[in-house]
C-alpha cells in the first residue's frame, strides 16, 4: 500500500541533506547494518536514539504444518528480528490520525454494529466520503492538529470541575463520529444523573458528584479535554486564599541537556507534566532559540513547580508567556501552526490574551478565542 | 548495546570522529522518519524493510469502566527483517541480557 522508494534514493536524500558524497552515505549505512548485527549478536538488541530499538525475540519451538504437504512439524524454537519504533517516532508515523480519540461505547458492542464503519484509508487519500454517515475525513478537516506531537492541542486538564452540562455539551462537540455512540453515552449519563440523585436521597452526604462522573469523563476525553476559562479562574480563587503568597520568580534547578533530549520530555519527568515545557523554554530563551532543536551540551534552568494539577496564577502566567514566545517564533517559522500555540495562551491565561505583549495576527486570535 | 557504544563502535569502523558519526546517524534516521511520515517505505540491503501500514479501528473492552471502548485506527511503523539478517540471528546462541 506505501509507496516505496529505492535504497538508492534513500542514500541520495540522506547524502544531499548530510553533505556527503552519495558513496561515503552508503557505505556508511552499510558499516550501520554490519553493527546493528554485531549489538545483536553480542546483547540482543541495539537501539538508535531519537528512532527505535532492534532487539531479538526467542520465539518457542510449536506445532506447525507444511503447508505444500499438509503434514504435521514442530516448528523449531529460533530468534526473530523485531524493530521497535520509539516514541517520537510512533507519534511521527501517526500523524494523520493523530487528532482521533479513543470513545466509550457503552457496554454493548453489538449495539454499534449496524453502523458502517468508517474507512480509514479515506482519511489519508482524502477520499470523500460517499455514506452519509461522517466519515474520519470529516473529523480530519472538523479537528486540525498541529503537526508537532508536543503541540498544545491535547491539553491534560487542570482541576475542573465536572459538571452535567458540560459533559454534554462534550458529547455533542465530540460525538461525530457514530450518533449510536453518543446515544449510548447519553444513556450512561443518564445512568449517573439518576444514580447521583439516589445517592443523595438516601442520605449520603460525601461528594460522590466527582467520582461518580470521573470514569465517563475521563474516556470521553483522554486527549483533548476542553478547558473552561471562568470555571479555571474560579477554581484558582478557591484554592486556599489565605496560604497563597504572591509568587514573582521561580525556584530554579540547572540542569544539563544531553544528546536526545527533549524539553517535552524533560517537563514530563521534571515538571509533572509535559504540557508545561514552554515554561522551561521562556525561562532559557537565551539559551534556546528553535524549540525544535535544542542545542546538546548547553545548561538550562528548570523552573520548580510544585502542584502541576493545581498552578498557581503565577505559574499560570509563566507558561501562558512561554506558549506565547513560542506563537511567535512559530509565526515567524511556522505561521501554519502558530495560532494552536496562541490558543494554549488563552487556556493558561486568557488575560494575556486580551493584552498580548505584542502584535497578534488577528485570524490568529480570532481562532484563539473561538476554539 | 545502547547508543553510546553503537556510536564508539560505528566511528572507529568509519573512521569519523564520534560527534561526526552521532551527526550522520542522526541524518540517516530522521531521513528514514520523514520518509516513513509520509507514509514511504523503503529496503535497506541486508537489513530490512521499512513501511507503514495502518491498523483499523477496533472496540476493546476496558475492564476498568466495564464498557467497550472504540479506538480509533492508527498507522504503524512496519519493519520486515531481510532474510539475511532471520538467517543469522535464527539459531544463535543468546546471553540474554
Amino acid at each position: 500500500m506505501s509507496e516505496k522508494i529505492t535504497f538508492k534514493e534513500l542514500v541520495e536524500l540522506i547524502a544531499k541533506q548530510s553533505n556527503q558524497s552519495q558513496n561515503s552515505t552508503n557505505s556508511f549505512i552499510h558499516e550501520l547494518v554490519g553493527i546493528i548485527e554485531e549489538g545483536l549478536k553480542k546483547n540482543g538488541s541495539v537501539s538508535l536514539s531519537g528512532f527505535g530499538k532492534f532487539e531479538l525475540r526467542w520465539m518457542k519451538e510449536r506445532a506447525g504444518r507444511n503447508p505444500q504437504t499438509g503434514e504435521e512439524i514442530t516448528i523449531p524454537g529460533q530468534n526473530k528480528v523485531v524493530f521497535k519504533p520509539f516514541k517520537s517516532l510512533r507519534e511521527d508515523v501517526n500523524q494523520p490520525f493523530a487528532n482521533l480519540e479513543s470513545k466509550i461505547i457503552g457496554d454493548d458492542p453489538d449495539a454499534s454494529k449496524p453502523a458502517p464503519k468508517a474507512v480509514p484509508l479515506a482519511a489519508a487519500s482524502s477520499v470523500a466520503s460517499t455514506k452519509g454517515d461522517i466519515s474520519i475525513d470529516d473529523l480530519l478537516i472538523e479537528k486540525e492538529n498541529p503537526r508537532f506531537p508536543s503541540a498544545p492541542v491535547k491539553k491534560k486538564p487542570p482541576l475542573t470541575t465536572p459538571s452535567e452540562e458540560k459533559l454534554a455539551r462534550e458529547v455533542q462537540e465530540k460525538g461525530t463520529f457514530n450518533w449510536s455512540y453518543a446515544a449510548a453515552v447519553v444513556v450512561v449519563l443518564a445512568a449517573f444523573i439518576i444514580l447521583f440523585f439516589m445517592m443523595q436521597r438516601s442520605g449520603e452526604q460525601t461528594d460522590i458528584a466527582p467520582t461518580a462522573d470521573d470514569p465517563t469523563e475521563q474516556v470521553l476525553t483522554p486527549i483533548e479535554p476542553v478547558i473552561e476559562p471562568d470555571e479555571q479562574a474560579a477554581d484558582d480563587d478557591e484554592a486556599e486564599p489565605g496560604e497563597e503568597i504572591e509568587q514573582t520568580s521561580f525556584e530554579t534547578a540547572s540542569h544539563s541537556l544531553q544528546s536526545g533530549e527533549t524539553l517535552w520530555g524533560i517537563a514530563e519527568s521534571q515538571l509533572g507534566n509535559p504540557y508545561l515545557w514552554p515554561v522551561i523554554y521562556y525561562l532559557n530563551l537565551d539559551v534556546l532559540d528553535n524549540p525544535n532543536q535544542i542545542p546538546a551540551e548547553s545548561d538550562i534552568e528548570i523552573p520548580s513547580i510544585s502542584d502541576p494539577d493545581n498552578l498557581n496564577e503565577f505559574e499560570r502566567e509563566q507558561i501562558a508567556l512561554g506558549y506565547f514566545s513560542l506563537y511567535e517564533w512559530n509565526r515567524a517559522n511556522n505561521p501554519d501552526e502558530a495560532r494552536y500555540f496562541l490558543w494554549a495562551v488563552g487556556v493558561f491565561s486568557p488575560d494575556l490574551l486580551d493584552q498580548p505583549p505584542s502584535q497578534v495576527d488577528p485570524d490568529d486570535l480570532t481562532f484563539a478565542r473561538n476554539r | 548495546m545502547n547508543y553510546k557504544e553503537l556510536i564508539e563502535r560505528l566511528a572507529s569502523q568509519t573512521g569519523h570522529s564520534q560527534n561526526k558519526t552521532r551527526q550522520l546517524l542522526g541524518e540517516v534516521t530522521s531521513v528514514l522518519s520523514d520518509q516513513l511520515s509520509e507514509g514511504k517505505s523503503v529496503s535497506i540491503p541486508d537489513l530490512g524493510t521499512y513501511g507503514t501500514k495502518i491498523n483499523d479501528e477496533k472496540k476493546v473492552y476496558n475492564p476498568h469502566y466495564d464498557a467497550y471502548i472504540l479506538v480509533p485506527p492508527k498507522r504503524v511503523v512496519d519493519f520486515t527483517p531481510s532474510s539475511v539478517i532471520k538467517e543469522k540471528m535464527k539459531f544463535l546462541e543468546t546471553s540474554d541480557e
